[in-house]
């Protein structure tokens, strides 16, 4: 538990030197960098280093304190950002549910059903090849359509959706391997208790899985704030915020620190949903021999 | 009443195909209860095969089993053995009490009956205090102590063995030999052992069985006779070592046939 918690603050640490590192290299470009962009073989690759394209740091955290709009009565932008990033996240949150829910269940499907696996993992691994922005608006559209015993589907809802479709895949493939990841020798000890299948799946099949199923989880759990937050933009649904970044960025030539705030609260919260997994990770892997966690 | 009834028994594995092997080929034993049998024979014979199907894990292609005058299958319905293998194969999520209480969480018992069990198991075993501890915290010899706690902890008349103590170094493993044979005599279990070493099958066993490759078989049955209690004594007595001798030239017999008969390849003479 001590080395657990020791392993947990080096990478705290490491996570802000890391990021203070590039908060360095930023402004380190603006200074060398040139004003007009450049040219590199030819080709323009070096981003302009002026303060429309690259405003300064502190510009865009003085930023959160200023209000949203010119209006005298707006809110200050960190509480919008704030208000924003929530509202994704519980999207985020509904979607990660959803595809862990269908993930787990696909994967015990295909262990409990040889022929399962062989005719459904291809459809799995096809369907990821979808692209999002193209599924995004038929799903709207879908949602729309259903009316069953009273319940209209909310807007909110097909973001949550398309979320809960980036999130199923590496969910349903990584505890697919983590279930069959129980060596023989236990699947027998369970045969010679004539446990039943459910039995050995509780007992023996998801405990022996849980270490490859949380960095799955992780994978998910950042597929599911990708999904939500390309929803929203490419649907234009309101309140969250991936409307924010394109609402603000449209702004970005008379204000450009304020796009950043919206990225940066976007980041903020991958870094919530990812925080909640390791979370999960450190509870469940507490008692388990080092060399097996991840 | 036996304890185990082995009648006719073959297994061919793949039958039919050019993959098929003769794990055995009309195989008959008797265990009577509280009676202590080893298999012993080289590599390949079909010792592990002989015991997966007295624990019903494999199904007989002829002939019949019956463990406590009930079918095999209905037997293992009914946990009537318990199993322990090479590797202690505890489960690492679970604590050692927790562990030792899995077969009887299967049948369903209640909390603090089971608690109740595992405690007096790890007394059994000799290690009351290590109840909380989790697996990988222990010694190798200790795990294997866990792992025959769990075997016998829905105190199962019959306990079945596959190399037990095969992965444990000389000084543990004559140690866990010890332990085992008082661990029986106190619950009076019946012991189908599988080992390689032919001085544990003679320290340990009131029979052993010598078994042979191509096909699997039954080659000779050796009654070993070193009385009630066994003792460090024991090791250095007489009877004990003309009870190898005589496993070690059943076991000669069994390459009778071959052209180089001091090579028998998987049995450790020590
Ligand atoms: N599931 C199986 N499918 C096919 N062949 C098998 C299977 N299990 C065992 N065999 C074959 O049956 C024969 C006997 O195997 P078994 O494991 O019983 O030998 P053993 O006496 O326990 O050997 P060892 O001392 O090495 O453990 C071997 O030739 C083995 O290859
Ligand atoms: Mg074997």
């Amino acid at each position: 538990m001590n080395q657990q918690l020791r392993r947990v603050a080096y990478r705290t640490g490491m996570f802000f030197v890391s990021i203070a590192l590039v908060a360095v290299l930023w402004e380190l470009y603006k200074v060398v960098g040139p004003e007009k962009g450049g040219k590199l073989f030819g080709v323009a690759i070096l981003p302009r280093a002026n303060d429309t394209a690259m405003p300064h740091l502190w510009e865009m955290l003085s930023r959160y304190a200023q209000p949203e709009m010119r209006s005298p009565n707006s809110n200050p932008i960190w509480f919008v950002v704030f208000k924003g990033a929530f509202y994704s996240f519980r999207l985020a949150l509904v979607g990660f549910f959803l595809g862990s829910t269908i993930g787990v269940a696909l994967a015990a499907l295909m262990t409990r059903f040889k022929t399962m696996e062989r005719g459904l993992l291809p459809y799995l691994v096809i369907s990821q090849t979808v692209p999002l922005i193209a599924l995004a608006p038929l799903v709207v559209s879908w949602g729309g359509k259903l009316h069953i015993f009273g319940f209209t589907w909310p807007r909110w809802l097909s973001a949550s959706v398309l979320g809960a479709f980036l999130a199923f895949f590496p969910i349903a493939v990584g505890t697919l391997r983590g279930l069959k990841s129980a060596p023989a020798a236990s699947l027998e000890l369970m045969d010679s208790y004539a446990a039943s299948w459910k039995q050995t799946l509780v007992k023996l099949r998801f405990p022996a899985a849980i270490p490859y199923m949380v960095p799955a989880f992780k994978l998910g759990a950042s597929g599911s704030v990708i999904g939500v937050v390309v929803a929203e933009i490419s649907t234009g649904l309101k309140g969250g915020i991936g409307r924010l970044i394109i609402e603000y960025a449209r702004q970005a030539t008379g204000d450009p620190a304020k796009v950043f705030t919206a990225v940066f609260g976007a980041a903020g919260l991958g870094l919530a949903m990812a925080g909640l997994v390791a979370l999960a990770d450190v509870l469940l892997m507490r008692n388990r021999p080092k060399e097996t966690t991840t | 009443m036996s304890a185990v009834h082995v009648a006719g028994v073959s297994k061919i594995f793949n039958q039919g195909t050019p993959k098929q092997v003769d794990a055995l080929v009309d195989v008959n034993l008797t265990v009577e209860p509280g009676e202590f049998v080893s298999l012993i024979g080289p590599s390949g014979c079909g010792k592990s095969t002989l015991l997966r199907l007295i624990a019903n894990l494999l199904e007989p292609t002829t002939g019949e089993v019956t463990v406590n005058s009930k079918t095999a299958a209905q037997s293992r319905l009914d946990q009537d053995y318990g199993m322990a293998f090479q590797q202690a194969g505890l489960f690492d999520w679970r604590s050692v009490a927790k562990n030792i209480e899995l077969p009887l969480e299967l049948k369903g018992w209640d909390k603090e009956k089971r608690a109740a069990r595992a405690q007096e198991m790890l007394e059994l075993v000799k290690l009351p205090e290590f109840a909380d501890l989790m697996p990988w915290q222990l010694s190798g010899g200790m795990q294997q102590r866990i792992a025959i706690a769990r075997a016998l902890a829905a105190h199962p008349p019959l306990l079945l063995m596959d190399e037990p103590f095969g992965a444990l170094d000389e000084m543990t493993r004559e140690y866990m030999q010890g332990e085992l044979l008082r661990i029986c005599a106190e619950t009076k279990t019946t012991v189908v052992f599988v080992t390689h070493s032919i001085p544990e099958a003679v320290y340990l066993s009131n029979r052993v069985v010598v078994m042979s490759p191509r096909p699997g078989r039954i080659t000779d049955v050796i009654n070993v006779n070193l009385g009630e209690t066994r003792s460090e004594d024991t090791r250095a007595a007489e009877n004990f070592f003309s009870g190898i001798t005589s496993v070690r030239e059943a076991l000669r017999g069994t390459h009778a046939d071959h052209a180089n008969a001091g090579a028998i390849r998987g049995v450790e003479d020590r």
